[in-house]
């Protein structure tokens, strides 16, 4: 795993957004999509990833399991009026479509471990499964491969779902203002579309509430829904209590029981149910327990916000945000790969339960962000 | 070596959209213009978009206009029909007629965490 240069073309911003790729650079400056450089992997490492998401998501099942039929709610802060929805999405087999789990790899012992793992609301689908794909096609043709048929599992997982929806029409989600976030969601309703399945746009505010059911803005009553929005974010708005209430029983995708695993606290439970793991990292709730060198994380950060690092139990490094209130894990600190260029994370997607991509996220500091800019892949021997 | 890769990558939503850009406006259906009354001492108000055939509901789908058609056996004193008849009797097993009587619809309920420019990922 390395990293290596080529010259760009001269027009490469232009053909990104003619991709519909619109946010390569943020604030005209700060660059999110590196175009010149990329990690050359080999196919083992590329095994290796494959297999490693593949356990993990068989361990994070059993990890659900385990908190519904104990009822370890508390642990993860779930309020109690939505917990029935959470063990009868999980009992009925709801709908799920996707997931990325974040990936430490250490140079020296050549071992993966899980940071965390994006179960509700990931993004940075849409660079990984199109634009990665047409930069691999632009600058080396068919000559060389990438770990990514995130497009194919898309079009595939939903045409697998879709006699599982509940209506008509499948309607997509996210909120206003934020191109990311829209990107993203009108990639996902293209490949449900190309899957044969009706869709529709609804902004998160403008779903509305008629007394039985949700609807939209033509008044058409919500059977399936797929959301870009946390349901951490949900569970505390004000047509919360509706969920529960719903007539049409609604389909919502990411399902409820999604809650659990997108929390940090399934980390400590991991760690509880496969202690010395070799893809875990050591966790516990709220103190480290003799740990020296840990990660204090909130149980629901976003983007790397209120993450605090001790190295030899002193503060090394800290990030400023509005999280800490639901309370934390501690986690062994991970060694990150590190190149000139920064440290890497490595994203692994998987969709419809079956791994099929990755993602490099870099930074110039220990802390993953929304600033860490996303770098291509290509596998190589 | 084994293909990982995506065999291909085409978009539906981009094609259309750069196509919808290029088609030309439609023609407004009707020339003819429709308005509606409550009743003698309200306002007129536009309903010519509610009463087109290629409306949703097929012309007299709108709840605006199931509202001033049933309107008098709503109760509220408005109108000619016992108060001891409820709503939902009038009803039946119209379903236009049904939806003009349901709760109001209620909206932004969701959203309210969110805050500008903040993404969910």
């Amino acid at each position: 795993m390395k990293i290596k240069y080529l010259t760009p073309s001269s027009d490469w911003q232009q053909r990104l957004e003619k991709t519909g790729f619109g946010y390569h650079t943020e604030d005209h400056a700060t660059p999110y999509w590196i175009e010149h450089y990329y990690y050359s992997i080999t196919e083992n490492l590329a095994d290796e990833i494959y297999a490693a998401t593949s356990d993990l998501w068989q361990m994070c099942l059993a990890a659900v399991d385990h908190v519904i039929a104990n009822k370890l709610y508390d642990l993860f802060q779930i309020p109690l009026f939505i917990q029935q929805h959470i063990e009868e999405s999980w009992e009925n087999d709801a709908p799920s479509l996707y997931g990325r789990f974040d990936f430490a790899y250490d140079n020296y012992s050549k071992q993966l471990k899980v940071l965390e793992f994006n179960a509700d609301t990931p993004t940075s689908l849409y660079e990984t499964g199109v634009v990665q794909w047409l930069w691999m096609q632009q600058y080396f043709g068919a000559s060389k491969d990438q770990f990514n048929s995130v497009h194919d599992r898309l079009i595939q997982t939903w045409s697998d779902l879709k006699p599982y929806l509940k209506g008509e029409t499948l309607h997509f989600s996210c909120m206003k203002g934020t191109l990311e976030d829209l990107t993203n969601v009108e990639y996902l309703r293209d490949c449900a579309i190309q899957a044969g399945i009706q869709t529709k746009l609804i902004y998160i505010d403008d779903i509305g509430w008629d007394g039985e059911t949700f609807t939209d803005l033509e008044d058409e009553m919500i059977t399936d829904i797929f959301k870009l929005y946390p349901w951490e974010w949900l569970i505390y708005e004000p047509f919360s209590l509706h969920i529960p209430n719903d007539m049409a029983k609604a389909n919502w995708i990411e399902p409820s029981w999604k809650m659990i695993l997108s929390n940090k606290a399934i980390m400590a439970v991991l760690w509880q149910l496969y202690p010395n793991h070799p893809l875990l990292l050591e966790t516990y709730f709220e103190e480290p327990k003799g740990m020296e060198d840990y990660v204090k994380k909130p149980l629901l950060s976003r983007e790397g916000a209120n993450v605090t690092l001790y190295k030899g139990g002193r503060i090394v490094e800290a990030s400023p945000g509005e999280y800490g209130d639901e309370g934390y894990i501690c986690q062994q600190l991970a060694s990150l790969h590190k190149e000139k260029s920064g440290y890497a994370v490595i994203g692994s997607w998987t969709i419809g339960q079956e791994p099929c991509g990755i993602t490099f996220r870099e930074s110039d500091s220990l802390i993953t962000t929304n600033k860490s800019r996303f770098i291509p892949h290509i596998i190589e021997n | 070596m084994k293909k990982r890769s995506s065999k291909a990558v085409s978009l539906v939503l981009i094609t259309a959209a750069l196509a919808g850009c290029a088609k030309p406006q439609e023609e407004k259906e009707l020339k003819q213009r429709v308005f509606m009354r409550a009743d003698e001492s309200a306002p007129y108000t536009e309903v010519t978009e509610q009463y087109g055939s290629r409306h949703r509901g097929g012309g007299m789908g709108s709840a605006l206009l199931w509202y001033m058609a049933f309107r008098p056996l709503m109760g509220g004193n408005m109108g000619y029909a016992s108060q001891g008849l409820a709503a939902q009797s009038n009803v039946g097993k119209n379903a236009a007629k049904a939806n003009s009587l349901k709760t109001q619809t209620a909206r932004g309920g969701f959203g309210t965490t969110a805050k500008s420019g903040t993404s969910a990922s």
